[in-house]
């Protein structure tokens, strides 16, 4: 990856230097080795500091609808997923594409930090370092070797997309896709296992973990209005209070709301500071979309019409098909 | 100072919950937070930091106030009183037993705010030191001493492998230590020298931690001048607005007021509110905060420099949650390091 690093720097130094975008949107190293965070760089020297490793998991393309507020040229990093959210946006018209220059990003895969600390190896570790499909751990007594997949990100795991669907540059070579659409639902399966009175137990007690801080809802690319019903006291539909009623509330219109749109990033799931499994909630409604109108992979080609924004005489009624009851 | 050996936790919990409400870690689909304890439940002493702070447990999110009915002409109004029973909360590490006195000094001042003041008071805390500080801890930068008994709390105990160490040090304290006295044994010479040992590698280890220098003082000058300073534009860049940092924080305490409203009747309640959120300032004549930097700035003035001047303390406790929860790693660290002039 420090290979393609380089790269990213001197794309970006380039970029900013004859002019071709006034803003750099990358990511730089903090204190820790999982802490890969957003940067916006307008000068050149500045992106000398930019870095692409196993920790630059944030997306950046929902900051654009912000940056582009300003009447300037962006150059952003988009890795697979991040791509597919672009596309998203780019056709809830919330972006407008000539202003943007995407510097595409293969990804192998993001490490995930409490995957790391599960497993007791968190203490003292100074550099995590990824080559192919090993990752090595470096701490002051030496270093430890793991399989990448151990540590991965359950979304990359069952990633679709590693490789940009949109880019005006690609920076690496496209990595190989190894996840079988089987394992993209088994969560979903074990859900739809369960009696409908086991599932709505289950789904209560998800939601009434809920402290309604909206870090789901502010990180997802699908989730772009201007003003969150739930941030507008005149809509009067909903409460700060934490109870299970308006915990639901805010999950259903969350769920909902980007059925249809949601592009699997995982964000959602990722961000949640108490852990509600929100992507198996994405995913139960993908693979139902599937069933009933076809495959729609979202922001994947933004140029294809979305399933539940169109409505075509030989649609089946899901509610006459397949209504099965229960709560 | 008495000893409770570990196999009695049990026994204590079920003891301590037949009366008082007893709230400790307690573990849930692989994470650790502050609940009530009922039986069966997995109680874990052993995670430093449970993942969203117990500041709950003396403020909880939201809370009813008040009822209210109008039959067309009059307005009935009807307080409500908290139903809470005297409660314990258990395990408190030193820095959540701080934010607790950080967050006293804005509640318990005059207007005394009565509800949070009654289910104070009828808390008894216990405290347990930190025996294994984590890599993201920088309570020491705001002088926290996690090896000794916070101010404030009314038991302080230490973790001696089997047992646990106990030392009551106010009257309530005193007073649920003699309610279960017959659980507990007094301490020997040699507990109280494993206490000594404890502490000093307490001391050892937070003193190595990677942000053991981080120093909230670097940050100086007037009030305008922070305010107005550039730092605040770059920062606020990658912030997404949400309040995961303000709703896990243990010193935050922001909070809103709203109805329940039902036809004819309903509930006034509180809630927490975070200042990150685009409505948060709304009032009759619109809101005076705009954008997300006004909104970022806020939360790091009111830490740094604004409760400080009021009350003569920073108003962060170095725990760490919120850089291990900002979905994009912002945090208060990188925020008082770029404040005081680094990077
Ligand atoms: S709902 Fe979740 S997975 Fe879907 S686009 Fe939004 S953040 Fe990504
Ligand atoms: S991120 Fe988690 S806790 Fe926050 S609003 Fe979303 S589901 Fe609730
Ligand atoms: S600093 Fe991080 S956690 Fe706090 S509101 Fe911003 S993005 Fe959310
Ligand atoms: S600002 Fe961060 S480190 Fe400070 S008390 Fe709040 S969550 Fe903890």
């Amino acid at each position: 990856m420090e290979k393609i690093a380089n790269k990213v720097r001197e794309t970006a130094r380039l970029a900013l230097a004859n002019g071709e975008v006034n803003k750099i949107l990358g990511w730089k190293k903090g204190d820790f080795w999982y802490d890969s965070y957003p940067a916006f760089i307008t000068e050149e020297e500045g992106t000398a500091s930019l870095i692409w490793d196993s920790f630059c998991v944030a997306n950046l393309s929902k900051y654009l609808i912000e940056q582009l507020k300003e009447d300037i040229k962006v150059g952003v990093f988009l890795k697979g997923c991040d791509a597919r959210a672009f596309n998203q946006l780019l056709k809830d018209n919330r972006v407008d594409r000539d202003k943007v220059v995407i510097y595409g990003l293969p990804c192998p895969g993001m490490i995930d930090p409490e995957k790391v600390k599960k497993a007791g190896l968190a203490k003292g570790l100074l550099d995590v370092q990824k080559s192919e499909d090993e990752v090595v751990f470096i701490t002051k007594e030496g270093e430890q070797k793991f399989s990448a997949r151990e540590f991965a990100y359950d979304k990359c795991l069952t990633c679709q997309y590693p490789n940009p669907v949109v880019y005006d540059e690609l920076l690496a070579e496209e990595v190989e896709r190894n996840n079988t659409t089987e394992y993209f639902y088994q969560d979903v399966e074990e859900i739809e296992k369960m009696s409908p009175d086991e599932r709505f137990a289950y789904w209560v007690e998800q939601f009434s973990k809920c402290i309604r801080c909206n870090a789901c809802r502010n990180v997802c690319p699908a989730c772009s209005c201007e003003k969150c019903i739930f941030d507008n006291s005149k809509a009067n539909v909903a409460g700060k209070a934490k109870v299970d009623s308006e915990e639901q509330f805010f999950h259903i219109v969350r769920a909902y709301h980007v059925a249809g749109r949601c592009v699997d990033c995982g964000e959602c799931s990722r961000v949640c500071p108490v852990g509600i499994p929100l992507a198996k909630l994405n995913r139960k409604i993908i693979k139902d979309i599937t069933e009933f109108y076809g495959e729609h992979n979202a922001g994947v080609n933004p140029s294809l019409d979305a399933p539940l924004e169109t409505f075509k005489l030989e649609d089946i009624d899901p509610f006459e098909t397949r209504a099965k009851g229960g709560k | 100072m008495k000893v409770l050996k570990k196999e009695k936790f049990p026994q204590i919990w079920q003891a301590i919950n037949q009366a008082y409400e007893l709230y400790l870690p307690i573990e849930k689909d692989d994470r650790v937070n502050f609940a009530q304890w009922t039986e069966g439940e997995t109680v874990n002493l052993e995670a430093l930091k449970t993942e969203i702070s117990p500041k709950d447990v003396i403020f909880p999110q939201s809370e009813t106030y008040l009822k209210f009915e109008s039959d067309g002409k009059k307005l009935q109004l009807e307080s409500v009183e908290s139903e809470n029973r005297e409660y314990v909360l258990f395990g408190v590490r030193s820095c959540d037993a701080v934010s607790f006195n950080l967050i006293d000094n804005v509640f318990l001042r005059e207007p005394i705010d009565r509800l949070y003041e009654k289910r104070r008071n009828k808390g008894t805390i216990v405290s347990l030191a930190c025996s294994e500080p984590e890599e993201n801890c920088f309570c020491s930068s705001f002088q926290i001493k996690p090896e000794e008994a916070s101010p404030g709390v009314d038991v302080a105990a230490w973790d001696l492998g089997d047992k646990i160490l106990w030392k009551p040090v106010t009257e309530k304290g005193q007073v649920l230590t003699q309610k279960f006295a017959q659980l507990m044994e007094d301490a020997s010479q040699q507990d109280q020298e494993e206490l000594i040992k404890l502490q000093n590698a307490i001391k050892e280890k937070v003193k190595e931690l990677p942000l053991a220098s981080v120093d909230p003082k670097v940050i100086k000058g007037e009030l305008k001048e922070i305010f107005e300073s550039k730092v605040w534009d770059e920062l606020s860049q990658s912030c997404l607005g949400c309040g995961a940092c303000t709703y896990i924080c243990p010193t935050c305490h922001c909070y809103d007021i709203q109805d329940f409203a039902g036809g004819n009747c309903g509930e006034r309640f509180r809630c927490w509110d975070s200042c990150m959120f685009s409505e948060f300032t709304l009032m009759a004549h619109g809101n005076p905060r705009t954008t997300q930097k006004q909104r970022f700035r806020q939360r790091f003035m009111h830490k740094l420099v604004y409760y400080p001047n009021n009350h003569g303390s920073y108003a962060c406790v170095g725990c760490g949650r919120c850089i291990e929860k900002c979905p994009v790693n912002m945090n208060i660290v990188k925020v008082i390091k770029r404040l005081g002039g680094e990077g």
